[in-house]
Order: C-alpha cells, then sequence, then structure tokens
C-alpha cells in the first residue's frame, strides 16, 4: 500500500515537474516567436513556408481522405436513426455542424499528432542524442529559436488550414452519401447546410485547431529536448510523445467544447 | 588564457572532477589527456559553458564563465569554437550551410558574402567541393574536418577539440594534428584538445595536462612530461599496460564481490 502510495506521488511529482517544463518552453516559443517577428532581417532567416509544408502539406492526402470518410460514416449513422423519425431533412445541419464544431478539429488533430508529433520529437531527440543541440549551444545559437519556433509557427498555419480543408471535406462525403443514397437532392442538401451552419461554427473549430497545434508541438519538441543518452530513448520519447498529445487533445477538447457551448 | 581553477563535478555518487587546475595560455596548442572515463569530455564541457562545475571557477580574460548562464555565456561562447568528437554537424543541413551558421545568426553579412567566406573556411580544411552534400554522405575524418571549418567560422580567439583523432586512420589522425599546429601558427588560435594521441600530441603540444582520478597529475611542456620520473606518468606516455594505473575500473574487492555476492 505505501509503495502504491509512493509510486502515485511520484508520478504526480513528475507530471508536475513535466508540466512547469512545458510551461516555461511555451513561454521561451512565445517570446523568440515574438522576438522573431520584430526583427525583420532574423525574420528572413527563417523559412515559415517551408516550416508549414514541413509539418502540414505532407498530412494533407492522409487527412481527406480520413475525414472524407469520416463524413460518409457519420452521415450513415445519423440518417440511421432520423429515417425512422422521418427527420432526413435535419441531416445537412447536424452532420455539418457536428464536423466542423468536433469531429473535423479533433480527427485532424489527432492525425497530425501520430504524423508530425512524433516526427517532430524524432528528429529533436536524435540531435540531442547526436550533441547536435549542444553543438547549436556553443556556438551561441538558441536551439528554441533554431528548432522549435519555425514548427511552432509552421504548425500554428498548418493545423487550422488542414482542420478546415478536413472539415469541408466530412461535409462533402456527407452531400455525397446523402445526395446519392438517401435521396436528398443536392440543392436541398447545400442549402440546408448553408442555413444551419454559422460562421461562429467553423470559427470555434479554428480556435480549437490552434489551441491543438501548440500542444502537439510544444509536446513534440519538449519530449525531443528531454532525450538523455541513447537511440532507445527516442523511440520511448516519441512513444510518451504521441500519447501525452493524444490525451491533450482530448482533454482540451472537452474543455473547449464545454466552454463554448456548455 | 584560460585559467581553471578547482573544479569539482560529480554525477550523483561518482566524482568526476576532485578539484582540477590549470591554464591554457594564449596562443598556445595545450592538450589533456587521461584514462578512458577520467573526466577529459566533463572537463571541456564545463570549459564551454555546457555544464556547470558544483565548484571551482573557469576564468577567460578574467572573466569566470562559470557565474554565467544563458544569454549572457553568449560573448563567451561568440568568441570560442568547438570541435566534438563524432563532429556534431546539423544532419539536415548541407555542409555549407552548417559552416555558414554561425555567420548567418551572428553577422548581418550579405548572402554573397557568407557563400565566399564559407568557401574559404572549408577550403582551410580541404573540402572546398563538398559544399553542397549532406553531412551523412562524409567519412569520419570528412565530417570533423567540416566540424573545424564550421568551429572556424566567426574566427574563434578558442578552439576546443573533443578526441579529434579518434576513430580515424593515421594518415587523417597526422592531417588533423597538422590543421590545430597551423591554426595555432599561422592563425594565433589558442587551442585546448583533449586526446588519446599520445604521440601526437607530444610532438606538436606547447603544453601538457594529464588528468588521474580525476585530478592533474602533472603539467608541462612534452619535455618536461617526458623527463618526468612519477612511475604513472611514464606510463601514460609510454600507453604500458603495466604499471601503478589498473587494468580494472571496480572500486570494489574481488574476492569479497565474489564470495558476498
Amino acid at each position: 500500500m505505501i509503495k502504491l502510495f509512493g509510486y502515485v506521488g511520484r508520478m504526480f511529482f513528475t507530471f508536475l515537474q513535466d508540466l512547469s517544463s512545458l510551461t516555461y518552453l511555451f513561454g521561451e516559443t512565445v517570446s523568440q516567436t515574438v522576438a522573431l517577428f520584430s526583427d525583420r532581417t532574423k525574420f528572413r532567416k527563417t523559412n515559415v513556408l517551408q516550416a508549414v509544408d514541413e509539418v502540414g502539406t505532407h498530412s494533407l492526402p492522409l487527412v481527406l481522405i480520413v475525414t472524407s470518410l469520416l463524413g460518409i460514416a457519420l452521415t450513415v449513422l445519423i440518417s440511421f436513426q432520423l429515417k425512422e423519425l422521418g427527420g432526413l431533412s435535419y441531416i445537412p445541419g447536424f452532420v455539418s455542424v457536428a464536423i466542423f464544431r468536433e469531429m473535423g478539429p479533433l480527427i485532424t488533430a489527432l492525425i497530425v499528432a501520430g504524423r508530425v508529433g512524433a516526427a517532430i520529437t524524432a528528429r529533436i531527440g536524435t540531435m540531442k542524442v547526436s550533441e547536435e543541440i549542444l553543438a547549436l549551444e556553443t556556438m551561441a545559437i538558441n536551439p528554441v529559436r533554431f528548432l522549435v519556433v519555425q514548427r511552432f509557427i509552421g504548425l500554428l498555419i498548418a493545423l487550422p488550414a488542414l482542420t478546415v480543408l478536413g472539415s469541408f471535406t466530412a461535409v462533402l462525403g456527407g452531400f455525397l452519401f446523402g445526395s446519392t443514397r438517401l435521396g436528398i437532392r443536392p440543392d436541398t442538401y447545400v442549402r440546408e447546410t448553408l442555413e444551419v451552419l454559422s460562421f461562429t461554427d467553423v470559427a470555434s473549430g479554428v480556435v480549437k485547431a490552434t489551441v491543438f497545434a501548440m500542444a502537439i508541438v510544444m509536446i513534440g519538441c519538449y519530449r525531443g529536448l528531454v532525450v538523455e543518452g541513447s537511440a532507445e530513448e527516442v523511440g520511448k520519447s516519441t512513444m510518451i510523445s504521441v500519447v501525452w498529445s493524444t490525451l491533450a487533445i482530448i482533454i482540451l477538447d472537452t474543455v473547449m467544447t464545454t466552454a463554448f457551448y456548455g | 588564457m584560460i585559467t581553471v581553477k578547482n573544479i569539482h563535478k560529480s554525477f550523483g555518487n561518482r566524482r568526476i572532477l576532485n578539484g582540477v587546475s590549470f591554464t591554457a595560455e594564449q596562443k598556445k596548442v595545450t592538450y589533456i589527456f587521461g584514462t578512458s572515463g577520467g573526466g577529459k569530455s566533463t572537463l571541456l564541457k564545463a570549459m564551454v559553458g555546457a555544464l556547470k562545475p558544483d565548484d571551482g571557477q573557469i576564468l577567460f580574460h578574467d572573466t569566470d564563465i562559470t557565474g554565467l548562464h544563458g544569454r549572457g555565456l553568449d560573448p563567451y561562447r561568440k568568441k570560442i569554437g568547438m570541435l566534438f568528437q563524432h563532429g556534431a554537424l546539423i544532419n539536415a543541413l548541407s555542409v555549407g550551410e552548417n559552416v555558414a551558421l554561425p555567420m548567418r545568426w551572428h553577422t548581418t553579412l550579405d548572402d554573397n558574402i557568407i557563400k565566399i567566406m564559407v568557401k574559404m573556411k572549408l577550403e582551410m580544411v580541404g573540402l572546398r567541393d563538398f559544399e553542397d552534400l549532406l553531412p551523412n554522405h562524409l567519412s569520419g575524418g570528412m565530417q570533423k574536418r567540416v566540424a573545424l571549418a564550421r568551429a572556424l567560422a566567426l574566427d574563434p580567439e578558442v578552439v576546443f577539440f573533443d578526441e579529434p583523432t579518434s576513430g580515424l586512420d593515421p594518415i587523417m589522425t597526422s592531417v588533423i594534428t597538422k590543421l590545430i599546429s597551423d591554426l595555432n601558427r599561422l592563425l594565433g588560435i589558442t587551442c585546448v584538445v583533449v586526446t588519446h594521441a599520445v604521440e601526437e600530441a607530444m610532438k606538436s603540444a606547447d603544453k601538457i595536462v594529464i588528468l588521474y582520478m580525476g585530478k592533474v597529475l602533472a603539467e608541462g611542456t612534452p619535455q618536461e612530461i617526458r623527463q618526468s620520473a612519477d612511475p604513472l606518468v611514464q606510463q601514460f606516455i609510454t600507453g604500458s599496460p603495466d604499471g601503478p594505473i589498473s587494468f580494472s575500473a571496480s572500486s570494489k574487492d574481488y574476492r569479497e564481490d565474489l564470495l558476498v555476492g
């Protein structure tokens, strides 16, 4: 029993330590980002487009495939219930709101966490192990500015964009299923969707995506920077990075959904 | 000039440095050697400000760098260069970009000028044609030479070398050793070299510091070291397996360890 308390206590202590280090890294990243934007000569040296490309563009096909299938699945599921009640005309609005507010941001963030978050940790972790980060420090190059800031800006642009595109494809998937298999007229489907879907729905999705992007980048970079020792540690830290960001995304999503609509 | 004063450093219960003091004279080549795991790399890390010693001072022109943190170290670090044991080149950047990196970050030089400077630095290490390759397309020795070009990018006052010749063939070992001497002789750079290559060190050092058990065992010119009467020093420079320095790194008594378990 005492052992169990000891274990839980240690875990809680480690959690607090990690959380404070993450907060510190976040603060440093934000201040370095602000410094970057206020210094035009340095800004030129950070290739934002390349960063967006690195963290964003390559995730696009996967996001589009998954979200369009999800849009179809969601429509099938809802239509199964609403058909019984004779409420087929509610489907377009229902599906699009659910996707833009909740499913789109959540699924896109989870995909990106698995793909980009893991890659960031592995990349930075390997650099740590091969003393590249130590080398940066001895050259008086701030590792946060060199490694974290461009990924931070990149994902902050890329994830909201991916989310909007993904949500749109998901709605399109629903539209295709609804208009071909459920017998809803395409023009009615579009009209219904536009009538129900508000700017706030899209905006809340974008806000969520922005917060998720910060979580993914900060956790990914942090887990990379804390790697010590061997290649095995890089693998372990990458795994932890994905677990943490998945959990963080779901917790943040619940908090935000409750705050926005609760 | 760098003066190391009474440096202590422990990791857990293991005491790595136990009161190390010596001076690396300005515009001279100082070689540091000692047994593997004897604290050489730890000392070097402390000297570049990558590791805080538990106690003691490291003075660079009267500034104690152990008291500096974070950005406070930047002015010092812009005056030094460090060659890591495995090069530590940024693998995602080309050879040329690696060498250009310190210039891009710390100077306002135009891109075209940086390109010319990169060519000059690479020419110094004989690798001008390799500018566009990625570091992992080069051999270990070449990577070290590129890392040296990078360490020289900001025309440093002092360059630290962490085992610059380990894992290299005899020819490359001589090439690197000659490069170190040339840097010192032609450019007046202070060199601090941690190495296992005793023979090369004896040939080209101005000063030798031998570390043993976390302390300075001997310090002096190669001539003085060679003439030392200390059997420990003699074992170091001859590399003899027999002598006062034990082959076993275990501290417990062998018989007791086997019987008690």
